[in-house]
Parts: structure tokens; C-alpha cells; sequence
């Protein structure tokens, strides 16, 4: 186990003791130099989590690529051929890959972050160390992931740039897309340590997270550009924190989307309060959960 | 070694008896509303102390309840109590593992606990992979891990299969591999939970060895829990017994065990009545007396398989010139018939009959017993059978033997048994 470190010592300022425990739980939970001991579990966990998701399959780590590959594939011809909802002046291709790539990095993240006490009940329960260190190995694994699918979609793009003779984005634009992701990455992270609370408190909450997640993607502008939504209904979809940063990653990458400086702010401060409130939630009732589950 | 590194001051721990939290979302939103937005009280929990006079006792369950204790520097603490006395919920708390309700706990230094053996190991991963994993959850770095790797696979034994994975291994295996994980920490304080009940008699030999080793050479402080009172006995100089979440007693420990074994000792050591109406019998034999009288080395010490047992009985006898013997069976708790041994035949009249029997010590296995007696008419018809008149329990005792499984067989007796050595060179 880790290096104790000094909490509460509310009750007694007493410099004998390396560490107390009380029955006070904290808010602000773990320290940062905690986390930084057990940098090399969590580490291992992404390790961990890599290896067994692609143990005993064929193709291993191509699922990785197979994966968006496939969705994309199907997006194109139901909603590009058969249902026919336009993509903007984008090609289909490229509009579809960009969508489903980040939607996959914040349903990933958010959806496995959200079961973190349920999955590990055993563990918590048997040894100490900084409960926030899985949702951060389960996160640093999805993002890996992403960038290895964020690979795929520069190589189609470069595809597109030099043989279709599509219009390469201007290097400002370029530089705001690891923003949009970084900020997507932190929502699904905040959303997920929230409900990773709720789940293993009530268990209906899975149920509802995978009805979620689904509707979420309709309000997201995956499948669609925000610019085609109906002036009546856009408020909805703008609504959505994430909407301004989808649109943000297309316009960055792809040339077209819908994106204010107003509209980045409020998905930049939701994304801010989130992941605070998030991080209170979870170290405060952290504690109390073990007890539970 | 006068260096306090814990202290445990007032530590209670209360558990809500059914669902913890009230299961419902809508209740919980009411009762955060009432106690941490208007700073009410709990409308559906009471803590049941004496600070909230009006709390209901039967909705809660005291795991622990003012609990005071201080561990210095190089102590190996035993923790001995039965099941459900707290023993697991106060290395938990101390582990950080849990909060309490109540109470501190303070310390000094790193804590690593090993409540049970593989925490964090998955099945299907290496055996290489797995060293790691559970190393880093356990507290490990990197660098100690990979410094201390060789000897991790020598003590575990499974070099050749170090690619494997786990999920392979025969359960042996897979608990020598997760144990040498453990048992290479280097924390100041180890926090051990019956770690004994798992592997087999090499194993758990080469555990206690290394627990051994720790605590002797490195002078490291050990908080360990154990029903072996045996092993508690070896390899602990303090003792603490937890009774209903409570501290029933500390001190050395020799001293808290005897007591503890005592305590529990279900003993049927004396019966005896004055009035022949109400004495077990019929109307030929009516008992007045059976009495257990262990003949102790030390008056406070429990009964072990060392102490010799006096068997003492007196019956009233109602009939003139009748032959008389006495049979006297002792049984182990499952109901094994140890050995039936008889008295001799006496021609007696009316009036009262004793007897005596004494069964020698090191001769019975530790268990329980318990006795039956018969009395016999010209040594073949029964008048009477006091069925289970007495009961006792023998605890294990061994010297020189560092091993702590149960002792094989029915009895235990010490036999002249000798080893010599007869010729210096090999064929």
C-alpha cells in the first residue's frame, strides 16, 4: 500500500503521525502526490485492460480500426443512401468516420467509468489505494484507442486532400482539434465518475445509461451536421454540451461546422463545473460506497 | 522499539442492519435535503449512542465499538476473537479500506495490507503480467518490483510457467505465485489476515517462515489475525481479543490466548446432586456426582493434550448384593467412539458407589469430547447410560514444530520414537 497521507487533521494538529484516519469523509479525497505514487498502477491497469479486450481474438488490436471501420460502413449506406440525410458540403466518408471516432471516445470512456465500483467491488474492498486511479487508467485506455482510430481518420483525410483535391483546413483551425477531443475526453470522464456513484448505488441506473447513451447520440451531431437542424429545433441539440465540440473537431479538421466563440464557452465552463462537481461526488461518497457494495 | 507507530483511540465502526443508504433514490434525496441541507437529522437512521438518546439499538450493528489500542515499533500483534468479533473490520479500517463511524486511527509510516491472497490478480493474464499487476495494486513501484522479480519466482515456484496464464495454474500454484507477490512488500506496518486457511501444509510452512522472518529479522510491526491459536501463539508477542466489536483484552500473549481458549471452552467439568429424586438415573442407579479433574501445570492455563484427565462418579445403589462394573466410553465431537474402557466387578449393597478413571495427557488429539458411562449388572446387562455426563476440550500444544495444520488421527500419543544415524558414507 501507498504512502499515507496527512488527511484531517481537523480534530488534531499533532506533527507525530504520518496519517490519521477519522470518520470524517473528505471531499477533496486523494492528493495529487498519491496519485503520482501509484502512477505505474494505473499504467499497468491500461495494460491490463489493452491485453484482455484483444486476448484469444483473431485479429487482435484490429478491432481497434475494425471497429469504427464497420459502423462507418453501415452509417454510410442507411443514413447517407437509404434514408439520405445530407452531410454538408463533407463527404459522407470523412463526415461519418470524424463522428463516430469522437462519439466512441465519450460512450467508451463515459460507459465504462460509470461501472468503476461495480466492476472492482472486489478489489476496493480488499486493498487501499487511490479509488480515482481506475477511472484515470480506464480513460487513458480509450483515449490510446482513439488515437490509433484518429490515425485512420488523418489517413483517409490525407487520402482526400491530395486525390479528391478537398481544401486543407487552415493550421488555427488544426490546432483547436486536440482541444475538442481533450474536452470531450473530460466530459465522458466527469459524466462517468458521477454515475459510477449512481450505479453502485441504485442499480436501475445501468439501464439507464444505455438508453442514455443511445438518445445522447441523436442530440449529438454524429450522423448529421447541426447547420441542417431546423432553426425551431437547433436550441435543443446546441443545448448539449458536446454539440459545440463535435462541431468544433469538424471544423477543425474537416472545414465545415457550426461553432461561436459563445457556444465554445458554455461547453468549455458545463465541461468545467462537471468535472468538479464530479470529482467531489466521487471522493465523498467513495468511502461510503465500499460499505455497500 | 518504545516508537508508537499506531494508535487506535475510541474506534467504532456501525453498520445499518438490511440495505445500506435506503435503497431509494427518492429517500436518499429526502434525507440529504433534511440532514445536509437544513441540518436535521438523519428522518430515517439514528446512530445508537449516547449522543442521540432516542436511537433504536436494533437497527444497528456495532462492528466495533470503543476500541483503544497502541502498537510500537517492532510489535507483532495477534488478533485473536471468533467470528464476526471485528477482527477483519479493524484491519480493514486500519488498511484505509474502510472509515469508521467513530475514532481515529494514527500512524506512522507505510502501511501495506495483505487481507486475502491475489487481490488483483486476473486469471487471464501471465503469471509475469500478474506479478506486476497485483505488486503495483498492493503499493509496489516499478523498480521494486523488477529488483525484487528473481525472488518473487523462486519463492513461488513457477518459473516455467512465468508466460503462462494464470487461469492455467493449478490452484497451488496460483496461490504460491500471489503469496510471493505479498510477501516481498517492504512496508513498516503489514497488516496480515488469515492468510493461513489457504495453500497446503509446504505452503503454509513457508509462509509462516517468511511472516517469520519479517517480523524477527527485519524488525517489522505485524497486525495479524488468526484462528490458529497455535500460530498466533509462535509467531505474536502481543495479543488483542476483540469480543463483540469490543477489546475483551491485551497483553502478552500467551496470557490474552489462555484466556480466550478458556472463555471458550465448552466445559461440563462437575455435576452433582444431593437429592436422588432429581439425579439421572431409575430405579436400580441414581448418579449423585461426575466430576472432570484435569490436572493442570498451571491453574489458569487451558486444558491441552498434555493434561491428564481424572474421571470421578459416585451412584446411589438401590439393590443389595449386586454385581457391579462400570464402563466409561469417550466419544470425539463427531461421534467417533475414542475408546470404551471397563472398571472391575464389585459385589455392592445398597448405598453410594464411586469411581475413578484417569485417562493420561499426551495421549488424546486436541478437540472435543465428550463422556458417557454405563453401569452394568453381571457385567453384561445395563441398568443404566448417563449419556454425554461430561464434555470437554483439548487445545492443541507443540513444541519445536513449525507447522500449524491440524495433527492427523484420533489420539496422539508419544511413543518412543528415535532417529540415529548408523553409517556416514553413501553406497
Amino acid at each position: 500500500m501507498g504512502q499515507y497521507h496527512t488527511q484531517h487533521m481537523s480534530i488534531r494538529t499533532d506533527n507525530k503521525w504520518d496519517w490519521e484516519i477519522g470518520s470524517k469523509t473528505s471531499w477533496w479525497g486523494t492528493s495529487l502526490p498519491d496519485l503520482w505514487a501509484y502512477r505505474h498502477l494505473a499504467s499497468g491497469l491500461v495494460r491490463r485492460d489493452f491485453l484482455l479486450v484483444y486476448q484469444q481474438t483473431i485479429l487482435g488490436p484490429l478491432w481497434v480500426l475494425l471497429q469504427p471501420l464497420l459502423t462507418l460502413i453501415t452509417y454510410v449506406v442507411v443514413f447517407g443512401k437509404v434514408v439520405g440525410i445530407s452531410t454538408g458540403g463533407t463527404p459522407p466518408v470523412l463526415f461519418y468516420l470524424a463522428g463516430i471516432i469522437l462519439w466512441n471516445l465519450f460512450n467508451d470512456t463515459f460507459t465504462s467509468i460509470s461501472s468503476t465500483f461495480r466492476d472492482n467491488a472486489q478489489v476496493f474492498s480488499k486493498v487501499y489505494f487511490p479509488r480515482l486511479i481506475i477511472p484515470v487508467a480506464r480513460l487513458t485506455g480509450y483515449l490510446f484507442n482513439f488515437g490509433i482510430q484518429f490515425g485512420l481518420l488523418i489517413l483517409v483525410l490525407a487520402y482526400y486532400f491530395i486525390f479528391q483535391g478537398l481544401p486543407v483546413p487552415d493550421v488555427k483551425w488544426l490546432l483547436l482539434a486536440p482541444v475538442a477531443i481533450l474536452l470531450v475526453g473530460t466530459i465522458s470522464f466527469a459524466l462517468g465518475l458521477f454515475f459510477s456513484v449512481l450505479t453502485a448505488k441504485y442499480r436501475d441506473m445501468n439501464y439507464l445509461i444505455g438508453l442514455g447513451t443511445r438518445l445522447l447520440m441523436f442530440l449529438t451531431p454524429v450522423i448529421y451536421p447541426v447547420g441542417y437542424v431546423s432553426e425551431k429545433w437547433r436550441w435543443l441539440v446546441q443545448l448539449n454540451p458536446l454539440t459545440p465540440l463535435f462541431e468544433l473537431f469538424r471544423r477543425a479538421l474537416l472545414g465545415q461546422g457550426v461553432v461561436t466563440f459563445p457556444l465554445f464557452a458554455y461547453s468549455f465552463i458545463v465541461t468545467a463545473v462537471l468535472l468538479l462537481a464530479a470529482l467531489l461526488i466521487f471522493n465523498k461518497q467513495g468511502d461510503k460506497l465500499i460499505d455497500t457494495i | 522499539m518504545s516508537e508508537l507507530v499506531i494508535q487506535i483511540e475510541k474506534l467504532s465502526k456501525v453498520y445499518r442492519l438490511g440495505t445500506i443508504g435506503t435503497g431509494y433514490l427518492l429517500q436518499d434525496l429526502q434525507r440529504w435535503w433534511t440532514t445536509a441541507v437544513r441540518k436535521q437529522q438523519d428522518p430515517f437512521f439514528q446512530l445508537p449512542d449516547a449522543q442521540f438518546p432516542n436511537a433504536t439499538q436494533s437497527q444497528a450493528l456495532w462492528a466495533l465499538q470503543n476500541v483503544d489500542f497502541e502498537v510500537k515499533q517492532g510489535e507483532v500483534w495477534g488478533i485473536i476473537g471468533s467470528n464476526g468479533a471485528g477482527k477483519s473490520t479493524l484491519l480493514k479500517i486500519v488498511s484505509r479500506i474502510i472509515r469508521p463511524s467513530a475514532g481515529f486511527v494514527r500512524g506512522r509510516g507505510k502501511v501495506s495490507s495483505l487481507l486475502e491472497v491475489g487481490t488483483g490478480f486476473h486469471s487471464e493474464l501471465s503469471g509475469r503480467e500478474n506479478i506486476y499487476l497485483s505488486g503495483y495494486i498492493l503499493g509496489m513501484s516499478k523498480a521494486e518490483i523488477r529488483a525484487k522479480f528473481d525472488e518473487i519466482v523462486a519463492f513461488s515456484g513457477v518459473e516455467k510457467f512465468l508466460d503462462t496464464p494464470v487461469k492455467r495454474y493449478s490452484s497451488g500454484m496460483y496461490v504460491r505465485l500471489a503469496f510471493a507477490v505479498a510477501a516481498h512488500l517492504e512496508p513498516d506496518i503489514l497488516i496480515i489476515d488469515e492468510v493461513l486457511a489457504v495453500g497446503d501444509a509446504e505452503f503454509q510452512k513457508k509462509c509462516l517462515g517468511k511472516m517469520r522472518e519479517v517480523a524477527t529479522n527485519d524488525g517489522r510491526t505485524i497486525l495479524f489475525v488468526s484462528h490458529s491459536m497455535q500460530a498466533i501463539n509462535n509467531l505474536c508477542d502481543k495479543g488483542l481479543w476483540l469480543q463483540h466489536g469490543k477489546v475483551r483484552a491485551t497483553g502478552p500473549v500467551n496470557d490474552v490466548v489462555n484466556r480466550y481458549l478458556i472463555d471458550n471452552q465448552q466445559l461440563k467439568t462437575k455435576q452433582s446432586w444431593t437429592d436422588p429424586n432429581e439425579a439421572p438415573g431409575n430405579d436400580k442407579i441414581r448418579f449423585k456426582l461426575v466430576e472432570l479433574i484435569p490436572q493442570l501445570l498451571q491453574p489458569d492455563a487451558p486444558l491441552d493434550i498434555r493434561t491428564p484427565l481424572t474421571i470421578r462418579f459416585q451412584f446411589w445403589n438401590f439393590t443389595d448384593d449386586i454385581l457391579i462394573s462400570t464402563h466409561l466410553t469417550l466419544f470425539s465431537y463427531n461421534g467417533d467412539c475414542v475408546f470404551d474402557v471397563a472398571s472391575t466387578a464389585t459385589i455392592c449393597q445398597k448405598g453410594v458407589v464411586s469411581g475413578e478413571c484417569t485417562i493420561p495427557g499426551n495421549f488424546l488429539n486436541d478437540g472435543s469430547y465428550y463422556i458417557n458411562l454405563y453401569v452394568l449388572k453381571d457385567t453384561t446387562i445395563n441398568l443404566y447410560d448417563y449419556e454425554q455426563c461430561l464434555s470437554f476440550d483439548l487445545e492443541d500444544y507443540r513444541t519445536n514444530i513449525q507447522w500449524y495444520g491440524k495433527w492427523w488421527g484420533v489420539v496422539r500419543p508419544t511413543f518412543p520414537f528415535f532417529l540415529t544415524q548408523t553409517h556416514m558414507a553413501l553406497p
